[in-house]
C-alpha cells in the first residue's frame, strides 16, 4: 500500500486552501474529489461553466478562480473523478477512480467533504419533478440547464436567495419564492445584527439579493406555514397556506425546488466514529473539534462545511488552518514559528464567521418543517413514513438505530442522508428526550456505491 | 416496587424469544435492555436458519438445531397473526458450496458421522455441479459441488426480532429500554436487578445480554466465559431473483439484496470492517455467482458473535441462586423457536429439553484441565 503524508478529501474551498497551505511546508498532498473539476459545490465548473457572463453567477462565484488555480502545482496530486469509499481509524484510505479501487495509507487526513442539504419532507417531496434547491443550482452551473416553465422556489436560507437571483439574471422565469421563514424570525435574529456587522459585506450581498428579486417583481410569498407538492405520476401543483390563513393557494408548475438551510455531511466522520456535538443553533451534528481542526481520531481533521456551516471564506481559511495543523502533526514546522500567522487567520475567521448566528437565528427552519405530519415519508428509498418511525417509539425505540433495525428507515442506498435529521429529531421529540440524547446512525462504508467486483481487487492493488 | 415474575437482561434475539415465550404462557415478564448503541449481535446478523455441520463434536447442538427448525414455521407464523410483522422465513433447504473435490470429501465424511451421530435424523445430499446448477442455474464453474439438507432455510433477523418484540408487547410484556445492566442481586426471595438510575424486581431473573452475560453470571453463581468473534457481512443493492434457496455465506433476501459473509474474527470488542476481509468475502461471492461482480455494495458491517469456547450455546440454571438462569448463544435466528417453545418452558418451571442437557458451563472446566 502506498503511504502519502497527507490525503485531503474534497476540493471546494477549504480542501483547495487546505493543500495549498500544507504544500508550502513540503508536504506532498493527495487531494482526492468525485467531481470531475475542482471547487466543490460553491465554484461548482469554474473552468467549463458556459454561463462565462460573470454577474449572472455572481463575483463571489469567480472569487474561486485563484483557489482554482493554486491546484495546478507539481506537490498536489489533485485526482478529480474520485470517489472515497472507505476510510478507517488507522487511515488506511480506500479510493476508486475511473471503476478501479484501490487502498492507500495516510499519515495525515483533512476531510473537507462539504455540507449537504437538510431533509425538507413534505407531503409529495418525492414526486418527479421536487428537487433541492441545490441540485437545480449543480445543472445551472454544470450545464447551464434551467426548466422553460416557471418555475417555484419554496423554502428559506441564503442559498435560495441566491438561486433565485441567478435564475433570474440567467432570464429563467421564477413563478413565486414561497418563503416558510416564521413571522416571529426577523425580530429573533435582530438582538444578533450587531454581531453580524462584523461581516458587513455578507450581510449587504443578502439585503442586495432581496432587493434584486423585489426590483424584478418577483412573486415573494412570506410566511408560508403549510406546503405539499401534488401531481399523479409527477409534480403538476404547488399548494400552501400562509400564516394562520386557512385558506390553500395553489400553482400549477412542473419544478419545485425545495431547500431549508445546508448542514455539514458528516457522513465520513460518523463511519470513522468521531465524537459529534448536536448544535442545537444550526439544528445539526457537528464533529468534535479541537483548535487545530483535528476530530478525536488520531491524525483526522476536519475543514470547511463539512465541520459546522461557515461559508465559502470561512472553509478556505479554515483550509489553511487545518494546512498548518497537518504540517505541525507531519513535524514540518513547530507551532511557535507560524504562532503570529495563525494569530491572524484565527482573528481573520472569527471576523468572517460572525454574521453565522445572525444567520442561523434568522433562517433556522421552524419546528413543523422537520417533524413532518405521520403521512409523510421520511426515508425515500425504504419508503418509512414518519408515522411509523414515531410508532417504533412507542415500541421502545430510543434511537435511530433500532429505528433502523426494525424499520428499514435510512438502511437504503443513500445511507440515511436524506432522513438521518428527520428521524433524529422525530424519535427525540416522541421519547421526550434531546437530540443529542437521541443519536445519530451509525454509518458503515462504502461511503459511496462500489461494485463487488471492484472490491474483490481492492485489497490486491496496493498501486494507489 | 413492582415485583415481575421474571426479568430478562438483554433485549436481543436470545432474550426476546425467551420473553416472548414466557409472556405468551400469561407471566408478568419485563425485558431489560440498552439503548440506542451497543454490542447488538442481533442487529447484525446473516439470518440463517440453519442446521447442516452443526454439533459436529456435539450431536445434541444437531437435535437442538433441528429441533428448533422445526418449530420456526410455527413461530413465524404465530408471530404474524399477532402483530403483522412477517418474518420472511423460508426453508426451502440450503447447500454449502465446495470448490473441489477434496472438499466434497472432506464435507461428506463431516455429514456422514453427523447423521451417524443423531441416529439418522440428520439427512442430506452431495451435489455435483450439474446438480447445483439445476437448483441455482447462475452457480459459478468453478464450484465443484455442494452438501444439500432439507433442514435448512433463513428469515430477515431484523423482522424476526421486532417480530418477537411487539408479540412480547403484545402479550402484555413490558419493555425497558434505556442503559446497561450492571448488578443483579439476590434479595429474600426475588432479585433486583440495578442499572443507572433504576432498580427492577423481579422473582426470576434471565440472563441473556449476550456478552454482557460475562460480568453478570458470577453475580448469581454462574459462570459464562464469552468470548467476541468478529464476522463482518456485505450487503448489495435488490436484484433479481438470482439465489432461491441460502448457502452458508449467502443468501438473498425477501427484498432482493445480497447478504455475503462468514468471516470469524478474533479481534476483541472491534465492530470496525477490514478491507481484505471485505475483498476476501466479495471474490468468494464472484466466484459463487459471477453475475454479482457488477453489482453494487450498499453496506458493510462488522458484528461481535457471543462465542463460548467451544462454540456451542450455554444454558444453566444457578444452584446458589435459585431462580437464575443464563442463556447465550451464537446462534439466536435458527433457535429462536426452540427458545421461545422450548428453553421458556423450562425456565418457568418444566422440566428440563433433554437435548440441552449437555450445554452447562461445568464443560469448561473439564476442558481446561485436559492438557491440549
Amino acid at each position: 500500500m502506498t503511504t502519502h503524508d497527507l490525503v485531503i478529501l474534497g476540493s471546494g474551498p477549504a480542501g483547495m486552501a487546505a493543500a495549498a497551505t500544507a504544500v508550502a511546508y513540503g508536504i506532498t498532498a493527495l487531494v482526492v474529489d468525485e467531481q470531475p473539476a475542482p471547487g466543490g459545490q460553491i465554484y461548482r465548473s469554474i473552468e467549463s461553466t458556459p454561463l462565462k457572463e460573470r454577474r449572472i453567477l455572481g463575483d463571489d462565484y469567480w472569487h474561486g478562480k485563484a483557489l482554482v488555480d493554486g491546484l495546478d502545482d507539481p506537490r498536489i496530486d489533485y485526482r478529480p473523478g474520485t470517489t472515497l469509499w472507505q476510510l478507517t481509524r488507522r487511515l488506511e484510505v480506500g479510493l476508486l477512480q475511473g471503476g478501479h479501487a484501490s487502498m492507500v495509507q495516510a499519515r495525515h487526513v483533512i476531510l473537507a467533504h462539504g455540507a449537504m442539504e437538510r431533509p425538507f419532507p413534505i407531503p409529495g417531496w418525492t414526486l418527479p419533478g421536487v428537487m433541492t434547491a441545490g441540485s437545480g443550482q449543480i445543472l445551472l452551473k454544470s450545464a447551464g440547464l434551467a426548466p422553460s416553465a416557471p418555475v417555484v422556489l419554496a423554502g428559506c436560507g441564503p442559498l435560495l436567495l441566491l438561486l433565485a437571483v441567478q435564475y433570474l439574471r440567467a432570464g429563467i422565469p421564477i413563478a413565486a419564492l414561497l418563503d416558510t421563514t416564521p413571522a416571529g424570525q426577523y425580530w429573533d435574529a435582530l438582538p444578533l445584527l450587531p454581531g453580524a456587522l462584523r461581516n458587513s459585506r455578507t450581510l449587504l450581498k443578502g439585503l442586495g439579493l432581496l432587493a434584486e428579486l423585489r426590483r424584478a417583481g418577483v412573486r415573494h410569498v412570506r410566511h408560508v406555514t403549510a406546503l405539499e407538492a401534488e401531481g399523479e405520476d409527477r409534480l403538476e401543483r404547488v399548494r400552501w397556506q400562509c400564516g394562520n390563513d386557512p385558506e390553500w393557494h395553489c400553482l400549477t408548475t412542473p419544478l419545485l425546488l425545495l431547500h431549508q438551510g445546508v448542514v455539514p455531511n458528516t457522513q465520513v466522520t460518523r463511519a470513522l466514529d468521531c465524537a459529534h456535538d448536536w448544535d442545537e443553533r444550526q439544528l445539526a451534528w457537528q464533529p468534535r473539534r479541537d483548535p487545530w481542526l483535528a476530530t478525536d481520531v488520531e491524525g483526522v481533521a476536519v475543514a470547511g462545511d463539512a465541520g459546522g456551516i461557515v461559508g465559502a471564506k470561512a472553509s478556505a481559511m479554515q483550509g489553511q488552518l487545518a494546512g498548518l495543523g497537518a504540517a505541525i502533526a507531519l513535524g514540518r514546522v513547530s507551532e511557535d514559528k507560524i504562532h503570529g500567522e495563525v494569530k491572524r487567520l484565527r482573528r481573520d475567521l472569527a471576523r468572517e464567521t460572525a454574521i453565522r448566528p445572525f444567520l442561523d437565528v434568522l433562517y433556522r427552519p421552524a419546528v413543523h418543517w422537520r417533524l413532518p405530519e405521520d403521512e409523510t415519508l421520511v426515508c425515500r428509498c425504504e419508503e418509512v413514513t414518519a408515522g411509523e418511525v414515531r410508532r417504533m417509539a412507542e415500541q421502545g425505540c430510543r434511537g435511530p438505530n433500532q429505528t433502523k433495525s426494525f424499520t428499514r428507515c435510512g438502511m437504503g442506498p443513500c445511507q440515511g442522508r436524506m432522513c438521518g435529521l428527520t428521524v433524529s429529531e422525530l424519535l427525540a421529540d416522541a421519547n421526550g428526550q434531546s437530540v443529542a440524547e437521541t443519536g445519530y446512525y451509525r454509518l458503515r462504508p462504502p461511503f459511496k456505491p462500489i461494485t463487488l467486483g471492484q472490491l474483490a481487487t481492492a485489497a490486491e492493488d496496493t498501486s494507489g | 416496587m413492582k415485583t415481575y415474575d421474571f426479568a430478562v437482561v438483554g433485549g436481543g434475539l436470545v432474550g426476546s424469544a425467551i420473553a416472548y415465550g414466557l409472556a405468551k404462557a400469561g407471566h408478568r415478564v419485563a425485558v431489560l435492555d440498552e439503548g440506542d448503541v451497543a454490542y447488538r449481535a442481533s442487529r447484525g446478523n446473516f439470518g440463517l436458519v440453519w442446521v447442516q455441520g452443526k454439533g459436529l463434536e456435539m450431536p445434541s447442538y444437531s437435535q437442538w438445531s433441528m429441533s428448533s427448525a422445526s418449530l420456526w414455521p410455527s413461530l413465524s407464523e404465530e408471530l404474524w397473526d399477532l402483530t403483522d410483522v412477517a418474518t420472511q422465513h423460508q426453508a426451502p433447504g440450503g447447500v454449502h458450496l465446495c470448490y473441489s473435490q477434496r472438499e466434497m470429501d472432506l464435507r461428506q465424511a463431516d455429514l456422514t458421522s453427523l447423521a451417524k451421530a443423531t441416529g439418522g435424523q440428520f439427512d442430506f445430499a452431495m451435489l455435483d455441479h450439474q446438480q447445483l446448477r439445476e437448483m441455482i442455474p447462475e452457480i459459478g464453474e468453478s464450484v465443484a459441488g455442494a452438501s444439500w439438507s432439507r433442514w435448512d432455510g433463513h428469515a430477515n433477523p431484523l423482522y424476526l426480532l421486532r417480530g418477537l418484540h411487539a408479540g412480547f408487547l403484545r402479550c402484555g410484556g413490558t419493555f425497558l429500554p434505556g442503559s446497561k445492566v450492571h448488578r443483579v442481586h439476590q434479595r429474600g426471595d426475588s432479585f433486583v436487578i440495578e442499572r443507572e438510575g433504576e432498580r427492577v424486581q423481579a422473582e426470576r431473573v434471565v440472563l441473556a445480554a449476550g456478552l454482557g452475560n460475562r460480568l453478570l453470571a458470577p453475580q448469581v453463581g454462574l459462570h459464562a466465559p464469552l468470548v467476541p468473534n468478529r464476522g463482518e457481512i456485505l450487503v448489495t443493492e435488490r436484484m433479481r431473483p438470482l439465489l432461491n434457496l441460502p448457502t452458508t455465506y449467502l443468501r438473498q433476501t425477501g427484498e432482493g439484496s445480497i447478504l455475503m459473509g462468514d468471516s470469524h474474527e478474533d479481534v476483541g470488542f472491534d465492530e470496525g470492517t477490514e478491507t481484505p476481509v471485505l475483498s476476501h468475502i466479495a471474490q468468494r461471492a464472484v466466484r459463487a455467482l459471477p453475475a454479482l461482480a457488477n453489482t453494487r455494495i450498499v453496506r458493510t458491517w462488522g458484528a461481535l458473535r457471543v462465542m463460548t469456547p467451544d462454540g456451542y450455546p450455554l444454558y444453566q440454571a444457578s444452584l446458589s441462586h435459585p431462580g437464575a438462569f443464563v442463556a447465550c448463544c451464537h446462534s439466536g435466528v435458527t433457535l429462536a423457536a426452540a427458545h421461545a417453545k422450548r428453553l421458556a418452558p423450562w425456565i418457568a418451571g418444566d422440566s428440563l429439553p433433554s437435548e440441552i442437557a449437555p450445554f452447562t458451563a461445568e464443560r469448561f472446566d473439564v476442558q481446561t484441565v485436559i492438557p491440549a
